[in-house]
């Protein structure tokens, strides 16, 4: 067990507020799915700055597998921090002509799969901590997936597998935003109760507030613990969690657009900027204040 | 490279020994199933390689993405089952897990086409027009022991998606191995002639040997080329042939439409002012289930047909 330190979760919430600063600069610019960026910034704060242990050549001993296409902005925000892509870079996703793509394709800066198509990140999750077991590297693997993504059959195919497999060393984040592309998933396809559904299928499972980072680590510890089977850590998120003025003015937005032709929400980003700049900015003056 | 008829054999469950061979000459290549390994041969991997063999259950797409995640873990994946789940049930993963990647991702799609007694459902008749639509996939239909062995070993080697089709039970020996040397992209002159170029593919390549028997016992001028690559094929080894005879007769064991009949017509397309081009293999229609047989000879694949149809070419 890693101390959760005062200092430890300040680091992260530090972390996770220059993501959401990243995510919004880049969606400011033509669009995109921002409201998913943002609360996803605590889990992938997290993942990068925390539980993926550094390889010492720039990058990870551990593996990410991000299933959902649509999340990868997350990605994108913590390596932005991480020196891989510059914010000049990624101001260009959704540019005709930009080589940085909203779902990016295998062999993109820092993505292990091609993500997009949902349903196909699981599996591949499943097989890689199969290999690195097999390996004997001891890499653990984390796959993220999206509430909305438990309607593809595949999942289910997969996480039969990974239970089967007694696959410990891999770790499933279910983003449970209620969510899906054209509606909250509850109305659309309802998919809990999710928790019993994945013990059903044999991962010791845990829900947590996707939002709140001692949650998150307490359950990447855990995760840790145990031995004989997958782990799935259900993060209910709410869209655009950290940011109080824009979940006020989108509670629900799959994709902000500028068109407005199959968009879901619109935004006046600037009234966001200001609060997510100044949070980094009291989380610095706290963090020093710890010293 | 053609075997004498007298020499040629039938190897019982040949992949069995082909995998065998393969798994034990080659530590990173693990081979895969959707619970059908023994309805595929595989027998001595599983028992006696455990390692090196993954069982997925009846879940095509997981078999694929699972070993997609097996070959970014170092691994060489031989995800094996039906032609018909390979290609339909997971198309999707084939295309997004392994074809857009650089590691080796190999699906081999057994009892191809109207090789599974079972109709429609088991039977795969548009797997080879699936996958070779993908960009920079390599598709295989190998006619024999001599090639499949050869093919798969080379396409342990080869990056991104490989898709071959299988053979299981009893598969013959046609080609001499000590003089044939698979190569991808290569096409193989079996016979030579003029007139008529036959042109064919996998257990297609079996039907055209008999029926070529056939036509060299009634002192029919033909020749016969064997396409086990159908992509990326040497499109001008298969120009000069096609230029080289008054009609192409194409045989395969898949819809005429997409798979090699189609690849050839495209290709030939592109020069302009080629010889005729007969497409013959399942004709835009359900084939019937039963024996190999019984479903050859209701298409007119049957040796006998076969060479009448490449007769009547000529007429």
């Amino acid at each position: 067990m890693r101390s959760n330190s005062d200092r430890r979760i300040k680091t992260l919430e530090l972390w996770a507020a220059r993501m959401r600063r990243n995510v919004v600069d880049i969606c400011m610019q033509r669009g995109g799915y921002a409201g998913q960026g943002v609360a996803l910034s605590d889990v992938g704060a997290c993942i990068y700055f925390d539980e993926m242990r550094p390889d010492g050549k720039g990058w990870f001993h551990d593996r990410f597998v991000n299933s959902n296409g649509h999340d990868t902005i997350i990605n994108f925000a913590a390596m932005a921090e991480l020196g891989i892509y510059t914010m000049e870079e990624l101001r260009t996703m959704g540019a005709d002509g930009s080589p940085i793509d909203q779902s990016p394709i295998e062999g993109a800066r820092g993505f292990e799969i091609t993500s997009g198509s949902l349903g196909t990140g699981v599996s591949q999750a499943a097989g890689i901590a199969l290999g690195e077991r097999k390996k004997g590297s001891g890499k653990r693997v984390i796959c993220l997936l999206s509430d909305g993504e438990l309607h593809e059959g595949s999942v289910w195919e997969a996480f039969m597998f990974a239970a089967h497999y007694k696959l410990s060393n891999l770790v499933v984040i279910i983003d449970n935003n209620d969510l899906g592309a054209t509606g909250k998933t509850s109305d659309v396809m309802a998919v809990e109760p999710v928790k019993a559904k994945m013990e059903a299928f044999g991962f010791r499972a845990r829900q947590i507030n996707g939002n709140r980072i001692p949650d998150v680590l307490d359950a990447f510890d855990e995760a840790r613990a145990v031995r004989d089977k997958p782990y799935a850590m259900i993060a209910d998120t709410r869209i655009f969690a950290g940011i109080s003025v824009y979940q006020e003015a989108i509670p629900f937005a799959h994709f902000v657009g500028r068109d407005g032709r199959w968009d879901t929400g619109f935004l006046d980003w600037e009234p966001g900027w200001r609060e997510i700049l100044e949070t980094i900015e009291r989380l610095e003056t706290e963090l020093a204040a710890l010293d | 490279m053609l075997l004498a008829r007298e020499d040629r054999e039938k190897v019982p469950s040949a992949f069995d020994d082909i995998s065998f061979d393969l798994c034990r000459r080659r530590d990173n290549v693990i081979m895969m199933s959707a619970d059908l390994s023994q309805y595929v041969d595989l027998y001595k991997v599983t028992r006696e390689l455990p390692e090196q063999y993954v069982d997925v259950g009846m879940a095509e797409q997981n078999l694929v993405g699972v070993a997609a995640g097996l070959a970014k873990a170092g691994f060489v994946p031989v995800a094996t089952t039906f032609g018909s789940y390979a290609s339909r049930r997971c198309f999707d993963q084939m295309l997004i897990c392994m074809g857009t990647s650089r590691n080796t991702g190999i699906v081999m799609g057994f009892t191809p086409g109207i090789a599974s007694p079972a109709p429609i459902h088991h039977q795969g008749t548009e797997d080879l027009g699936m996958t070779r639509a993908i960009p920079h996939a390599t598709v295989i239909d190998a006619m024999d022991v001599t090639d499949l062995a050869q093919a798969l070993d080379l396409a342990c080697d080869t990056p991104g998606l490989v898709y071959m089709r299988g053979h299981r039970g009893s598969t013959p020996r046609m080609l001499d191995p000590t003089k044939f040397k698979f190569e991808l992209g290569k096409t193989y002159p079996l016979r030579t002639g003029s007139g008529v170029g036959i042109i064919s593919c996998g257990h297609a390549s079996q039907w055209a040997v008999e029926a070529s028997d056939l036509l060299v016992d009634r002192d029919f001028d033909h020749s016969l080329l064997h396409v086990p690559t159908i992509k990326p094929v040497n499109e001008r080894e298969l120009v000069d042939y096609c230029f080289a005879h008054d009609q192409i007769v194409t045989v395969e064991n898949h819809q005429i439409s997409t798979g090699l009949g189609g690849l050839v017509s495209e290709i030939v397309g592109k020069v302009g002012r080629g010889p005729r081009i007969t497409r013959i293999g399942v004709p835009d229609s359900w084939a019937p289930g039963g024996s190999i047989t019984h479903i050859r000879r209701h298409f007119g694949l049957d040796a006998d047909a076969l060479a009448t149809r490449v007769e009547e070419v000529m007429q």
